[in-house]
């Protein structure tokens, strides 16, 4: 008897899937200028979000996940930005690029903007590899449509959504009838479940958190990554030592302190989440003798100041109220910014 | 007294503005975006405040709320109502001020409670009697690095009776403030009197006339009468409460009727509406330059702590402008400028 050539990896227990722009990389391409500059960057100028490839290599330790990356930037890149995430230590296990050009040479105009018909199948094509257990966590930002195409696919592969509406979408959303005959076959091969545990919306333009209310409380918008990595912990995804390493780097590489720390722990109790367990948690990993938590000098100031935080509210927030999204009248959000105000055509 | 922080946090008393808790937060939120090294502690009813920062633009990083479930209204008598509510939003904010959970404290609401609230939880800096409620003019010159076409009054109204001593005091608070916000470096300081010479005025005005005098370090010009106000002869000016009131209130009645007449002239007459129309460009410039809601608000002086009383009509441009001006006060260590300029 032979042994087999390769032994199959473990089946991924949950799945993290991550957008690259705005919420990995800090990116700006708000004018032409800032998009030359982009495109040509090299690896060791491109910059991550404060906290992002701590939480990321954090969520990786468990070594049961897997890190899917759909991004918006051009097949070019790849190599650029590989190199990159290999600089910050991140392993990945899918990374999918737009095809950018081949849209260009094909006049689809509007898929090099659009974005429900690029990531939409990108990922429900990814999901019917995915064992059907397999939880996911999925990161975005506000810049886009994530928050809506992400909701979207949880509630279609939970079974919220019907035909109808999805046709209604993808109509909306300006999706060509190929992209959307790959949404259609992809989806009717997942099985039905509900996998989607959290939606993290990093504000990159600083959206006011309300504007995600109508995706209820599965979406969190986030203004750093210590914000989600508190509802991880929350959520049993991380540690409470992972959620103070992660703490730790953005103190000691972006400038965060003991007062942006709270306000942003104070914020997501505001929204209602329930984050009081986490506190004690984190407290109690402050406790004993670890020399790495020595190392984390701030840390027993800021847990007071949370504490302060957690007693000025008063009484506790009631947590935000679960409702069905309402995709059809949400579409605007899905729409290229340029494209919000027009009346859209249906796609030829 | 406070050191210079790094990162300031202003406390900013939520209710009770003209405008309503709303426009409060929304100046606390563009603090927020626009000033990354001022933190805001918004104090008030916690579910208001969630709900009108939720809607709008802001950075969650640099803002925190404390809850207080009561508030003094404009219309309220300040004494009684601070000792019916302890736990109202200006009191609360002073409180923390004073407990060091911020550095100063921005107010909208009523001046009486607000200045109030100061004296229960702030102390005096040593050599000051009296707390000085200051204000801005707007006169015909400008003044400082900033080129500020506001000059100083104060006291306007916190010390209704002020002895020679306040009066010394309050001129070196002026100078103090003019120097470090309007970047002015050696502001020009007078006493407000019924004539320029030395000896006009009652007893305490010529009494601190003499001292101020003799005091090295301060840019002390003399007397000055009420034409000189709106001239901008000076950069700070220094009365005592009640002076300072009546001259505020009667400087502000002038404006008012001096806007009516306008609006008469333009309804009136063709020619009159022609003529302020051809003027109009020339009027906006001047509202922009004069425009009390760049300036933010005025301070209460004489307290270790850092109090800005904004307009109870303010809007969310004077309430961040007021949140600047606090920050400014408090990074340039006002206190101490003040307690040096009193030992001199």
């Amino acid at each position: 008897m032979s042994l087999p050539d390769r032994i199959d990896p473990r089946p991924p227990r949950r799945i993290y899937r991550w957008d690259l722009d705005k919420t990995y990389l800090q990116t700006d391409f708000e004018s032409l200028r800032d998009l030359f500059r982009t495109a040509f960057q090299k690896a060791h100028e491109k910059v991550a979000i404060p906290g992002a490839s701590a939480l990321i290599r954090e969520l990786a330790e468990q070594g049961d996940s897997r890190l899917c990356i759909v991004s918006g930037s051009p097949k070019q890149m790849r190599a650029v930005l590989e190199e990159k995430l290999k600089l910050d230590g991140i392993q990945w296990d899918e990374f999918v690029l737009k095809d950018n050009v081949g849209n260009l040479l094909r006049g689809r105009f509007r898929a090099l903007r659009g974005q429900v018909g690029y990531k939409l199948p990108a990922i429900l094509e990814s999901r019917v590899h995915a064992p059907v257990e397999a939880e996911e966590v999925l990161f975005g930002d506000d810049a886009e449509a994530d928050a809506f195409i992400y909701s979207l696919y949880a509630d279609l592969i939970a079974g919220r959504v019907d035909e109808r509406v999805l046709s209604q979408v993808l109509e909306a959303g300006g999706v060509y009838p190929d992209d959307a005959a790959r949404v259609q076959e992809a989806w009717k091969k997942i099985p039905i479940a509900d996998p989607v545990r959290r939606i993290f919306i990093h504000l990159d333009k600083l959206t006011p958190p309300a504007h995600f209310t109508p995706y209820g409380p599965r979406v969190v918008p986030i203004f750093n990554y210590f914000q989600a990595a508190l509802v991880l912990l929350a959520d049993g995804h991380l540690t409470a030592p992972q959620v103070l390493k992660i703490a730790v780097e953005m103190v000691q590489t972006a400038g965060h302190n003991i007062i942006t720390l709270s306000n942003s722990f104070q914020d997501l109790l505001r929204r209602g989440l329930p984050l009081q367990q986490a506190a004690i948690a984190l407290s109690q990993a402050m406790e004993g003798p670890n020399a790495l938590l020595k190392a984390m000098r701030p840390m027993p100031d800021i847990l007071a100041a949370f504490s302060k935080r957690l007693a000025a509210l008063g009484t506790q927030p009631p947590p935000p109220r679960v409702q069905a999204v309402d995709y059809v009248s949400l579409i605007s959000h899905a729409l290229p910014r340029t494209h919000k105000a027009r009346t859209l055509k249906p796609p030829t | 007294m406070v050191g210079k922080p790094q990162h300031i946090t202003i406390a900013f008393d939520v209710m009770g503005s003209d405008h309503g808790p709303a426009e409060v937060v929304r100046g606390a939120a563009q603090l927020s975006l626009e000033s990354p090294h001022i933190h805001a502690l918004l104090v008030g009813d916690r579910p208001v405040i969630d709900e009108a920062l939720a809607s709008i633009k802001h950075n969650g990083e640099r803002i925190s709320v404390h809850h207080a479930g009561d508030f003094v209204g404009m219309d309220e008598k300040p004494g009684e109502a601070l000792a019916r509510k302890p736990e109202s939003s200006v009191a609360v904010a002073a409180r923390l001020v004073a407990e060091g959970e911020a550095h100063a404290l921005v107010s909208a609401g009523n001046t009486g409670a607000g200045v109030l609230a100061c004296k229960r939880h702030f102390q005096l800096i040593p050599g000051v009697r009296r707390a000085a409620l200051a204000t801005v003019y707007p006169t015909r010159g400008v003044r400082g690095a900033k080129q500020d076409p506001f000059s100083l009054i104060l006291d306007v109204g916190a010390t209704v009776e002020a002895t020679a001593e306040d009066l010394v005091a309050f001129a070196v608070m002026g100078s103090a403030y003019a120097r470090i916000i309007s970047r002015n470096e050696r502001p020009k300081v007078a006493l407000l009197s019924n004539g320029v010479e030395p000896q006009k005025g009652p007893p305490r005005v010529v009494e601190a006339h003499q001292r101020l005098s003799q005091m090295p370090g301060l840019n002390f010009t003399g007397n000055v009468e009420g034409i000189d106000i709106p001239r901008g002869t000076v950069d700070v000016i220094v009365t005592d409460g009640f002076v300072g009131n009546v001259c505020l209130k009667m400087l502000e009645g002038v404006h008012d009727t001096v806007m009516e007449l306008a609006q008469y002239a333009y309804k009136e007459s063709l020619r009159w509406r022609a003529g302020l129309a051809m003027l109009s460009s020339g009027i906006e410039r001047l509202k922009d330059i004069t425009d009390w809601e760049q300036y933010g608000g005025a301070p209460i002086l004489g307290f270790d702590r850092i109090f800005i009383k904004a307009h109870g009509r303010s809007k969310a441009r004077a309430i961040a402008n007021a949140g600047k001006v606090a920050a400014k006060a408090v990074a340039n260590e006002l206190g101490t400028a003040i307690q040096e300029g009193l030992a001199k």
